[in-house]
């Protein structure tokens, strides 16, 4: 077992760091405390940033990107968030959608979207999936009613499709210039044997952007609506087979991004609250003495560097066994993801206790953001359904090994 | 005995001000409009209406024009308000609170018939305490003696004429910003330790010296670090600057400030707020179809619910008890309660169950439970700052562990 990093690795990771320190946290609270939900993005922050690759990290290096394993995604996005987890947010959302056009689309469709994504500073990256009545119905469709999910429709009409529906929550949905769009092309059977992928155009006819969603956390991290009215898509733009769109969304490396993505952000948020928090505890005087003396302090602290190294452990292991991966068995990605939110909770709400040691009436604004912005996992990385989609990766898994074992038996 | 039957009174307090609630509190407090900015200014209308529904007089005696409501009541109340609007909440109690101390208990009859009448006909004369805190590292300081005086103080220096002079800043004063008339907690003796040094005054808002700086939301503190208020209801910090004030409003007798406590009212506000977030996830699960069903149908979430509504039903009681125990010095006496502090061990609890009922209140909202319009995240946000309030939770476990081990702390020299 070998947990030193390569050369590659251990420069991009130096390069976020830096960047980190250097462009993101001077404009992460400002930017955290701007009230107009459309108003906190900063075009200039990810200019920069994709200067320096980190909007194309994940593109194959054939196609002329970064072509950066899991290791150094993980890596890079922990220093990211470091600096401020709604911007890392902000280019790991390309890296996940460039994995699955690397991987799930024609040389037409890569020659036509991987290119000007890739000479463009300014190409952002989304994927619309969730609509106002279907959310954990897509991630976790019910045997119980067979037609839940999504319902957004798309009609073939000649060369085109026809889409017409709303899908809310979209990550980059006011800023992007291409999103996935996944569309309901069989109403009659499941989302899982119903749903077609197709490419969309920010400027597509037809479509706008409804509501800019305004969160408690992770303000700069831009969620809107997409409405779509007649909204008109080339069957050129079809990513897969018509109703195959499920089983191409969940292959390849982005099947395997998504929960690793949520974790290794995670582990930026604690690494920012952990050095926070000792800074305080060093400097703060409590009774009479260094807030760091009391035992009381010293116990927060180490629970708080406890769950930060577990987390980052688990982090690297994951990402490690996704880069070698040979199996299609995700489910310690899916644990890890939501791990990850019980870390982040729990350091962050540390961190609260330790600046607000004394009592406060006025709360340090860093460990009050931190808080908020680990409020996001909570409905995203480890609600129920996401802990029960790890079940039922770990039933298909286990059902796979036990019917290997009986062949091999046989 | 044992018998938690509620007056008939208690009763109609509890449906009077959770109909006031429903009704006229709720549509304004939780109005996507008030949600979205960060800022959440007093609601000052609702706060004269509910003083018009006596519940700013709500613990001064009766015979003074108040409701006579005894702990208990005033936390019953304050659950209610709590699920409405916590601010509203926070400075009614305070105001009321005050006004049961104040003039049923400490003032002389002189003080109290210069100020009750202007008390009572006033719906918008509210009241608060500008404390003097000996250790603000109160419970830090475990096993050992205080630590040093802060530095920070107050003082009062009587002039020959028998006026008070005051000068000094007081940090934070609940209801600062909308009171008219603080009671301040002033050093009197510059040679007596601790509190044998500190007297009451009665300082009314206009009294020339006397300034009210309200606070913003945010900003950098003094050594430059940026911060957000943290803390709920009319907050605001108290300059004295040579402020005059007569010699007769002098509070009780030299050396001898008032005390408030004991009374879990902020508990009974939190409550409420666990309540609130509570019902609109039961509300809202009933409603919500995912997985084929209405949510509330699926275990995962009915778990959620029931945990929430256990932790919930446990820290009433303690909260009720704690209310009791107030109402009833002679219970602990009498060994029918423990001796230890029972207002703590109610305000301590109900914080941290409330803060994890919010957020599984919130996750059965899902990405609605992050948004700023809805309800969800006030109620977190909301809980979150209780964890902090008044000593912080680390803080007042130590207390309680001093008095698990009998600690008597030798008074500061």
């Amino acid at each position: 077992m070998d947990f030193s990093l390569n050369e590659e690795q251990r420069a991009w990771q130096l390069k976020a760091r830096k960047f980190a320190q250097e462009e993101i946290r001077p404009i992460s609270p400002q930017r955290d405390q701007i009230a107009d939900p459309r108003e906190t993005f900063d075009w200039e922050i990810v200019r920069k940033g994709s200067r320096l690759g980190f909007r194309t990290l994940a593109v194959p290096k054939e196609w002329g990107g970064h072509g950066a394993d899991f290791v150094t995604q993980a890596l890079v996005m922990a220093e990211l968030a470091r600096g401020d987890s709604a911007i890392a947010k902000t280019f790991s959302q390309c890296w996940k959608w460039s994995h699955l056009i690397a991987d799930c689309c024609t040389p037409d469709q890569k020659s036509r979207f991987l290119k000007p994504f890739l000479e463009d500073e300014t190409f952002l990256l989304g994927l619309a999936g969730t609509e106002p009545n279907a959310g954990s119905d897509n991630r976790f469709p019910p045997a119980d009613d067979p037609k839940a999910g999504w319902r957004l429709r798309a009609e073939r009409q000649g060369d085109e499709w026809i889409l017409n529906g709303e899908k809310c929550y979209i990550a980059n949905a006011t800023v992007g210039k291409l999103f996935f769009v996944t569309a309901r092309t069989n109403p009659n059977v499941s989302i899982t044997d119903g749903t077609t992928l197709f490419l969309v155009p920010s400027d597509t006819p037809g479509l706008r952007v409804g509501k800019a969603h305004n969160k408690s956390g992770w303000r700069f991290y831009q969620n809107a609506g997409l409405i779509f009215e007649d909204a008109r898509v080339p069957d050129a733009n079809r990513v897969g087979e018509v109703n195959g769109g499920n089983k191409t969304r969940g292959s390849g490396r982005v099947s395997r991004f998504g929960d690793l993505e949520y974790a290794a952000n995670a582990v930026g948020v604690c690494d920012d609250a952990v050095g926070a928090a000792m800074q305080y505890a060093r400097n703060g005087r409590l009774a009479g003495k260094a807030a760091i003396e009391h035992q009381m302090m010293q116990l927060k602290l180490n629970e708080m560097h406890m769950l930060t190294e577990v987390l980052r452990s688990f982090v690297m292991r994951v990402a490690a066994e996704s880069d070698g991966a040979t199996a299609h068995d995700v489910v310690n990605n899916v644990l890890l993801m939501n791990f990850s939110s019980r870390a982040i909770q729990r350091v962050c709400d540390l961190n609260l206790e330790i600046r607000g040691g004394a009592g406060v009436s006025l709360m340090d604004a860093h460990a009050e953001k931190l808080m908020r912005d680990a409020f996001i996992w909570t409905h995203i990385a480890d609600d129920s359904a996401q802990r029960l989609r790890a079940v039922r990766h770990l039933l298909k898994a286990t059902e796979l090994k036990e019917s290997d074992r009986r062949k091999l038996a046989a | 005995m044992y018998d938690l039957h509620l007056t008939a009174e208690q009763l109609e307090f509890r449906e009077t001000v959770r109909d006031f609630v429903e009704r006229e509190v709720k549509p304004v407090a939780l109005h996507p409009d008030r949600l979205e900015p960060f800022e959440k200014p007093l609601l000052l209308d609702l706060l004269d209406k509910a003083s018009r529904m006596g519940l700013r007089t709500l613990a001064l005696s009766e015979e003074a024009g108040g409701a006579g409501a005894d702990g208990l009541t005033s936390c019953i109340v304050l659950e209610e308000l709590g699920a409405g609007d916590v601010d509203i909440a926070v400075a009614l109690a305070q105001t009321s609170l005050l006004g049961g101390i104040l003039f049923g208990q400490r003032m002389a009859p002189e003080q109290r018939k210069r100020f009750l009448p202007q008390f009572t006909a006033d719906d918008r004369y509210h009241l608060a305490f500008a404390g003097y805190d000996p250790d603000p590292d109160i419970g830090w300081s475990y096993h050992r003696p205080h630590a040093a005086e802060s530095g920070v103080e107050t003082t009062a220096v009587r002039q020959k004429s028998g006026e008070w002079v005051v000068n000094g800043v007081t940090r934070f004063t609940p209801n600062a910003t909308i009171a008219k008339l603080f009671a301040a907690q002033v050093r009197t003796d510059a040679k007596k330790p601790g509190m044998s040094g500190v007297s009451t005054l009665l300082v009314p808002r206009d009294t020339p010296g006397l300034t009210v700086r309200d606070p913003a939301w945010a900003g950098s503190g003094a050594n430059g670090k940026a911060f957000i208020n943290w803390y709920h209801g009319a907050g605001g910090e108290l300059v004295f600057k040579d402020c005059r004030v007569p010699g007769d409003h002098l509070l009780g007798k030299e050396g001898d400030p008032i005390r408030i406590g004991g009374i879990p009212q902020l508990a009974a506000i939190n409550l409420g707020i666990g309540r609130a977030a509570y019902e609109a996830a039961v509300d809202y699960a009933k409603l919500r179809r995912q997985g084929g069903r209405n949510i509330i149908e699926h275990q995962a979430i009915g778990t959620i619910l029931a945990e929430i509504a256990i932790k919930l039903e446990v820290a009433r009681n303690m909260v009720w008890k704690a209310a009791w125990a107030a109402d009833h010095p002679d219970a602990v006496a009498d060994r029918s309660l423990s001796d230890l502090p029972l207002e703590t061990i109610a305000r301590v609890f109900t914080s941290e169950v409330v803060h994890e009922a919010t957020e599984g209140a919130a996750e059965c909202f899902g990405a609605m439970g992050v948004m700023r319009d809805m309800p969800l995240q006030k109620y977190v946000h909301d809980a979150l700052v209780f964890l902090h309030s008044e000593e912080s939770n680390s803080a007042a476990k130590l207390r309680v562990a001093e008095a698990v081990a009998s600690y008597r702390r030798p008074v500061a020299v």
